[in-house]
């Protein structure tokens, strides 16, 4: 039975697709001629001419409101001036809308002149659409858990990452930035961490309807500037998106099945709208500097320091290397490293334009967007982005047929030092001479000076270009069914260089360019997919009943070539791979993975006030071997409007309710490709004349999908017509089964084995969101939104956790994210060595027995506080974000106290004769080997771990609306990372990679003008 | 809309119905497709850039490609390497041929100052690498095993080949770490619950499996520049493993085996020649990953401009060559920036040339003389002994030995060691512990040294993963 239509496969898919394609130009030419038909039949019937002005609460006319005739496909749309005409019947009813205005309906009833005053939407839930994916939802009659942030707040922060613009806005997601350097890449994780695997946790990235495979491009070894590889995710545009949706539970996520488990993202862009067509730019100019730098020491404290250190040691005659304080350097100079090297200003501008518009039946948009970052390292560095969006829309006269096809093109070019300058910057010791001689060249100081902006010799250059593009085609049956089909297809085309040339060297060295290499990396990756669905929908007693089918087919190939060249004939041919004297070539691999699916849904919504909504997907995936590629998938999710009923349905206070819950299993098959093989990869190392062939992993034929159970329950609630409105979630979420690289012995010959492993991860928590309304006048108003997450993620189980190759790394009952490690009792008085507890009281420190102290680094709790405010044409938008949590302190930056690094001035407070209490240890310069491995120790303790909560000033947007008859202008100032309180030492609390440039702050200026 | 289309147009709506059933059957056709999930489509073919592990050993040229890469392993990463991670710069820092001038964050910096802790990084890729080739070289053991086509002349070079690997890498593991898990299968299951075996018992099974190698390798050098084993390499290091078992008329006949196939082997009396490719004194070294690349131990030791960039010559040994010992001249360099000035090793002299001149050498005539003089001063034949010591000395322009009694003669053969094998992969820490002098030697001149620092610990996250490898070495 199963085998019948096998080899129709996909060429049958294809028929389909055209004959599609037929149907639809055919269809176009029968509806001109039932056009023409209605056309002579209406001008039969007497109507009137109506015309007006619509105007908002404060008198300022309407540009772009539509005007429609109730009930029929006619309307027109406003000027700029808010003035409009349409021609309708007395019996017709007029409904006006406009994006952020609470819709009006009028009867016609023989007016001539109709003006219309558009109240604000304050209250939105009643128009508020969902994109869930597969299908929309409205905001009040979802079962399941969304969150959406819109172009407004997108729009106004001065950020180029899609991901930065979701920061502290929506619960229970959870994004840092890991990075300052333009580029670089963000860490997402919805509802915490799932997966054993780190790599396993991403979300699943929907660009209109297109998955975007977010996983890294590049190679790990070309981009050492970065601390993560940056994700292609970085082509998309924030400021062509109109909407970002994250769907979080059970019920919205099990529809994408095996992809669901770690959230979906869903991204919508920008969409022409009817109306006469609208020119709009903007340019805005920001720049950005490092938000904070740490306190080090200055010149006279670190000679001290040293000079104490060789003393300490019992060394009098300072070592020749010591240039530091033995003469050879100047011990009164001092250079500020930090601000020597990282206080530049990173400048940064950003052009947009677009223009759109349409009739009732074919819309368009075409937009354009420039931006440009330089950095805030010494030299000139920087990220380019260019990129255009098309769309097109069109349905047919009768609404029938609607075709929508867009178009995306992004080409990213960054150009950045190939190693981040941070670390040396805190290290320097401050006397360290000049940069460069007076003849600017670099100083090497007679050899004795390892200069940092050598660093900036070797260059890290990424070319990104990538394309999406999609097509939806859909066709209705009759009011009660749907056929649609939506396509898709993206393509990118990765190249990244690194060059490492021989001016990184001391030119006394003597090394030429024969000592220059390059690694050139070239990654493309393609996909297409294809998902014919089918609407349906009836109305069966009181209530509606929706039902979606639909299939799924991707396909996604991938290649990359990684090549190494060395011993050029010159530093200016570094980039030419023919005239390196040596190329290898370290990966040249390919890969597909192929995905099929059969989705539905079945909704029944009972009055608007008991809805209970079924999802399933069957999915079958390339990634697992023969036997184990198919699992289904499932959720159910209902909810309650007890507002409507009865007893509540006039309260006052209360103006919405709803309770609504849903428990389902989403799956995971983010394990990379042909992890189920037992195969050999070529080395593309050389061993005389012969490439060699190694095992690629340890292999297990047997693993299947990671399965995550979720659970939620959540209350909605507006009161005083929505002025107040609270959701308040509990979730469970557990995911078993666990796919992952299971870690091993050394002595296995490789340290992990994929594998399904009988352990139980659970996330739960609460979300809060609360949105205010705190005052609405006719000219002044403030609106609040906050959120908060507090989650806690557990091992649940783990059947013979003591006995398996994870026994000293996780604890059932505790978090996955943790840390064993001694615990730190301070800084013996009468040696001035750190010391540690000895848990076992053997006198040693041993890893295993003494490691107890479990430290966790998820965050406790974690949201934002989101105000907007409007004055007459003023509006002030703000965003503080706050994160509970711990993590390494500024300890992990430095070297030993006392060695030839410079150090933060708490360091002055340390141990020098018996009996001191001081937080850090007597000064050495490494002589002292037990005070040399008890600082090793140290980084390995909870001493090395602080507190790092903080409350940031995330964004700060203030926008003036230039009261303009013809156009409308903005001016619009914003920042980002202002300010940020905290109590943490490091470099930066957001973000945990330590020794990389920190997330910058930025401020910007900009106007926006339409027309 | 029902009024629009009910009277004179049924022409449109005969039409209409018509679209409407082939859109029905397209709807249809979609739908079914969808319900029957097509296993076929979510089948891959496995991609051009890999090949099934039992592929590979149905030839030679792949099988071969197997082989070659474990040596391409040994020469880049893990004990063997010449690069700053290998035992050469590491136990030279470790014990008293190498000062280190790097970094202070360089993680040799704990190997010089002997602070090793169990978490170093160094000493887990120490154990990672080497555990990897073991398991590509048991990979080869098995695919050849289970080869339908393979000639049986090249199973046997791949066996013999694999079990010298596997020998020589348990061999370095076991004098530093002490008792080792000893690999043999690629199953992991049984890996990851491997035991320590006693260091006799590791022996013993390095010298059976060398025994059969012995066996299966032929005679003469397949590679033609003696960067593929041979009989002759697996009786080197049997000598080796037999002096260091204190099996001493085994080592002499081993060394014996070796120094007798003169057809093959000549000394080289040229201490400039003794470190080139074509020297006719080597019996295994490993070919370069580049075809005008040299050696990693040119990269690691050399340096033109002082301060040292990582380490130099220890203060120690520079000062203890004799006098007119050529050696000091020919395998050493002074380099000054005219108020110091510091000695680094030189035997491997050239960074890229326009073809390699210079391989890295794992086993050479020089050592054999050695450990026959050792066994056989053990043995008490004094005389022999001092002749094989002499070859060395002599060549290095020195005269024969003075020593007279047995003790003196082992401590000149200690000596001598020294100045002949410095930076080799680490000869001097295993000599001090089998001469027993390493804690007097070494607490001399290492400050913090202590007697637990005979073994390096076993990495943390091993004894994390395994609890069989508890306990841990002492003092870690």
């Amino acid at each position: 039975m199963k085998k019948i239509l096998i080899n129709i496969g996909r060429s049958a898919l294809c028929y389909a697709f055209y004959f599609m394609l037929l149907f639809n130009v055919t269809h176009l030419l029968a509806n001109n001629l039932s056009i023409e038909y209605n056309a002579s039949k209406l001008l039969s019937i007497q109507q009137i001419n109506i015309s007006g002005t619509i105007t908002d609460i404060k008198g300022t006319p309407v540009a772009g409101a539509t005007i429609q005739i109730k009930n029929t496909n006619k309307g027109s749309v406003s000027d700029v001036d808010g003035s409009y005409t349409i021609a309708a019947l007395a019996g017709d009813i007029l409904v006006f809308s406009a994006l952020g205005y609470k819709s009006k309906t009028v009867l016609v009833d023989n007016q001539l002149t109709i003006n219309i005053q558009l109240m604000d939407a304050i209250t939105l839930l009643e128009e508020v659409t969902l994109n869930a994916g597969y299908y929309k939802v409205k905001d009040k009659e979802r079962t399941g858990s969304i969150e959406k942030i819109k172009a407004t707040a997108i729009e106004k922060q001065p950020v180029t990452n899609m991901l930065a613009t979701m920061q502290g806005r929506m619960a229970g997601v959870n994004i840092t930035q890991t990075t300052g350097t333009p580029g670089g890449g963000f860490e997402v994780q919805i509802r915490g961490q799932n997966s054993l695997r780190f790599d396993g946790n991403r979300p699943l990235y929907i660009i209109d309807g297109v998955p975007y495979a977010s996983d890294p491009i590049g190679t790990g070894i070309n981009s050492p500037v970065l601390p993560t590889q940056p994700s292609p995710l970085s082509s998309i545009n924030p400021s062509q998106i109109e909407s970002i949706e994250v769907l979080k539970d059970a019920d919205a996520t099990a529809i994408y099945g095996s992809r669901g488990a770690n959230g979906v993202v869903l991204i919508t862009t920008k969409k022409g709208k009817e109306g006469e067509i609208r020119f709009s730019s903007s340019i805005s100019q920001g720049v950005g500097k490092v938000t904070q730098f740490m306190n080090l020491l200055k010149t006279p404290e670190y000679i001290a320091m040293r000079e104490e250190a060789y003393a300490n040691d019992g060394i009098t005659d300072i070592p020749y290397y010591a240039y530091d304080i033995n003469g050879t350097w100047d011990k009164t100079r001092y250079t500020d490293w930090q601000k020597e090297l990282l206080g530049g200003t990173a400048m940064i501008t950003d052009i947009q334009s677009a223009i759109s518009g349409g009739t009732a039946q074919t819309q368009f948009l075409l937009s354009g967007n420039f931006n440009k970052q330089t950095t805030v390292y010494p030299g000139d560095f920087g990220y380019k982005k260019g990129n255009v969006l098309l769309n097109l829309s069109h349905t047919t006269e009768n609404k029938k047929f609607t075709s929508t096809v867009s178009v995306g093109y992004t080409s990213q070019k960054n150009n950045q030092p190939r190693m981040d300058l941070m670390r040396e910057a805190v290290s320097i010791p401050p006397n360290a001479p000049a940069l460069y001689n007076d003849d600017g060249s670099l100083n090497w100081e007679n050899n004795t000076f390892n200069n940092p902006l050598r660093n900036l010799e070797g260059l890290y250059e990424v070319k990104l270009n990538d394309m999406i593009a999609n097509m939806v085609l859909s066709y209705q049956f009759t009011d009660n069914l749907q056929l649609k089909i939506n396509t898709g297809y993206t393509t990118l085309n990765n190249n990244e260089t690194t060059t490492i040339p021989s001016t990184e060297y001391n030119p006394a060295y003597g090394l030429g360019a024969e000592f220059s290499s390059l690694i050139a990396s070239q990654a493309t990756r393609e996909s297409w997919i294809i998902e014919p669905q089918l609407n349906w929908n009836k109305t069966i007693g009181k209530g509606k009943l929706t039902a979606l089918l639909g299939s799924t087919f991707q396909s996604q190939k991938g290649n990359q070539l990684v090549q190494y060249a060395f011993g050029f004939t010159s530093n200016s041919l570094i980039y030419n791979l023919a005239s390196a004297s040596n190329v290898y070539t370290l990966t040249s691999e390919e890969s597909a993975y192929k995905y099929q699916a059969f989705f539905t849904r079945l909704n029944y919504n009972w009055q608007e006030k008991y809805i209970v909504n079924l999802t399933g997907r069957r999915d079958g995936s390339s990634r697992f071997g023969p036997g184990k590629q198919f699992a289904n998938f499932w959720a159910v999710g209902a909810a309650w409007l007890f507002s409507k009923e009865k007893v509540l349905e006039n309260s006052k206070i209360l103006s919405f309710g709803k309770l609504r819950a849903s428990y389902g299993i989403t799956g995971s098959d983010q394990i990379g490709d042909y992890q189920y093989l037992d195969n050999y990869i070529s080395t593309g190392i050389n061993y005389n004349g012969v490439i060699g062939l190694q095992p690629a992993r340890l292999f297990n034929p047997e693993f299947g999908w990671e399965t995550n159970k979720k659970m939620e329950v959540a209350l909605e609630a507006g009161f005083l017509k929505e002025r107040v409105f609270l959701t308040t979630a509990w979730y469970n979420n557990r995911s078993s089964n666990q796919l992952s690289g299971m870690p091993l012995p050394g002595t296995t010959g490789f340290t992990s084995l994929q594998s399904n492993m009988d352990a139980t991860v659970q996330n739960s928590g609460i979300e809060v969101t609360l949105r205010t309304v705190n005052i609405q006048k006719d000219e002044f108003s403030w609106i609040s939104n906050f959120n908060s997450t507090w989650a806690r993620n557990k091992l649940i189980e783990y059947p013979d956790l003591e006995s398996s190759t994870y026994a000293n790394q996780y604890v059932i009952g505790q978090p996955l994210n943790i840390q064993k490690v001694y615990h730190f009792t301070g800084v013996d008085p009468q040696t001035g060595i750190y010391t540690f507890k000895d848990v076992n009281d053997d006198g040693m420190l041993t890893g295993i027995e003494d490691k107890t102290t479990i430290k966790d680094f998820n965050p406790q709790y974690f949201g934002g506080l989101q105000n907007q405010l409007k004055y007459k044409d003023w509006q002030l938008d703000f965003l503080f974000q706050f994160v509970k949590q711990i993590n390494y302190n500024a300890a992990s930056y430095f070297g030993l106290p006392g060695s030839q690094t410079n150090q933060p001035v708490n360091v002055l407070n340390h141990w020098q004769q018996s009996g001191d209490i001081a937080p850090y240890p007597i000064l050495t310069d490494g002589s002292n080997s037990e005070a040399v491995a008890a600082y090793y120790k140290y980084f390995e303790s909870d001493g090395a771990i602080s507190d790092a909560s903080y409350i940031r000033l995330k964004n700060i947007s203030l926008t003036y609306d230039v009261p303009l008859k013809k156009y409308q202008c903005k001016l619009f100032l914003e920042g980002q990372n202002l300010l940020t309180f905290t109590k943490y030492e490091g470099a930066d609390p957001e973000f945990k990679s330590a020794g990389f440039l920190p997330p910058l702050r930025v401020f910007s200026a900009g106007v926006k003008v339409s027309f | 809309m029902k009024k629009i289309n009910n009277n004179n147009i049924d022409t449109l709506s005969k039409k209409d119905i018509s679209w409407r059933l082939i859109v029905a059957v397209i709807c249809l056709l979609i739908i079914v497709l969808a319900s029957y999930s097509c296993d076929d489509f979510v089948e891959v073919e496995l991609p051009n850039s890999q090949l099934t592990a039992n592929g590979v050993f149905e030839e030679k040229t792949t099988a071969d490609a197997a082989m070659t890469a474990i040596y391409s392993k040994i020469r880049d990463e893990g004990l063997l390497t010449g690069g700053s991670t290998g035992l050469s710069h590491l136990l030279g820092n470790y014990t008293d041929e190498l000062d280190f001038y790097g970094n202070a964050q360089n993680e040799t910096t704990a190997f010089y100052n002997n602070a090793l802790i169990a978490s170093n990084s160094n000493v887990r890729q120490l154990w990672n690498s080497s555990y990897n080739q073991i398991y590509a070289a048991n990979a080869v053991l098995e695919g050849v095993e289970n080869s339908i086509n393979l000639p049986i002349e090249d199973r046997n070079q791949l066996k013999g080949e694999a079990l010298f690997v596997r020998a020589l890498i348990h061999f370095y593991l076991a004098n530093i770490f002490g008792a080792i898990p000893y690999i043999t299968t690629t199953d992991y299951v049984e890996n990851q619950q491997a035991k320590r075996v006693p260091l006799n018992i590791i022996y013993g099974s390095i010298k059976t499996e060398l025994e059969e190698a012995v066996l299966l390798l032929p005679e003469n050098d397949i590679s033609y520049i003696r960067v593929r084993p041979n009989k002759y390499a697996c009786n080197a290091l049997l000598a080796r493993v037999n002096l260091y078992a204190g099996h001493w008329e085994e080592a002499v006949s081993e060394a014996t085996t070796v120094l007798n196939k003169t057809s093959m082997y000549v000394f080289e009396q040229d201490l400039d020649k003794v470190f080139l490719k074509e020297s006719t004194a080597t019996i295994w070294q490993l070919s370069p990953a580049f075809d005008s690349g040299n050696t990693l131990e040119s990269e690691t030791f050399n340096f033109t401009v002082g301060p040292p960039p990582l380490s130099a010559l220890s203060t120690h040994l520079a000062e203890a060559f004799n006098a007119g010992d050529q050696r000091k001249i020919h395998w050493t360099k002074t380099v000054s920036d005219g108020t110091t000035s510091w000695m680094h090793p030189y035997k491997y002299k050239y960074s890229n040339t326009g073809s390699s001149v210079e391989n890295s050498i794992v086993f050479r005539l020089g050592e054999l003389y050695l450990i026959k003089a050792e066994a056989l001063a053990h043995l008490g034949e004094l005389s022999n002994a001092k002749e094989a010591l002499n070859q060395i000395r002599n060549r290095a322009g020195l005269n024969n030995t003075t020593a007279q009694t047995q003790t003196e003669l082992l401590a000149a053969i200690l000596q001598e060691r020294r100045f002949e094998l410095f930076t080799e992969f680490g000869h001097r820490f295993f000599d001090l512990k089998r001469f027993d002098s390493i804690q007097s030697v070494l607490s001399e001149v290492k400050p913090g040294w202590d007697t637990n620092d005979i073994l390096f610990p076993i990495p943390e996250i091993e004894l994390n993963l395994n609890t069989n490898l508890t306990p841990q070495n002492p003092g870690y």
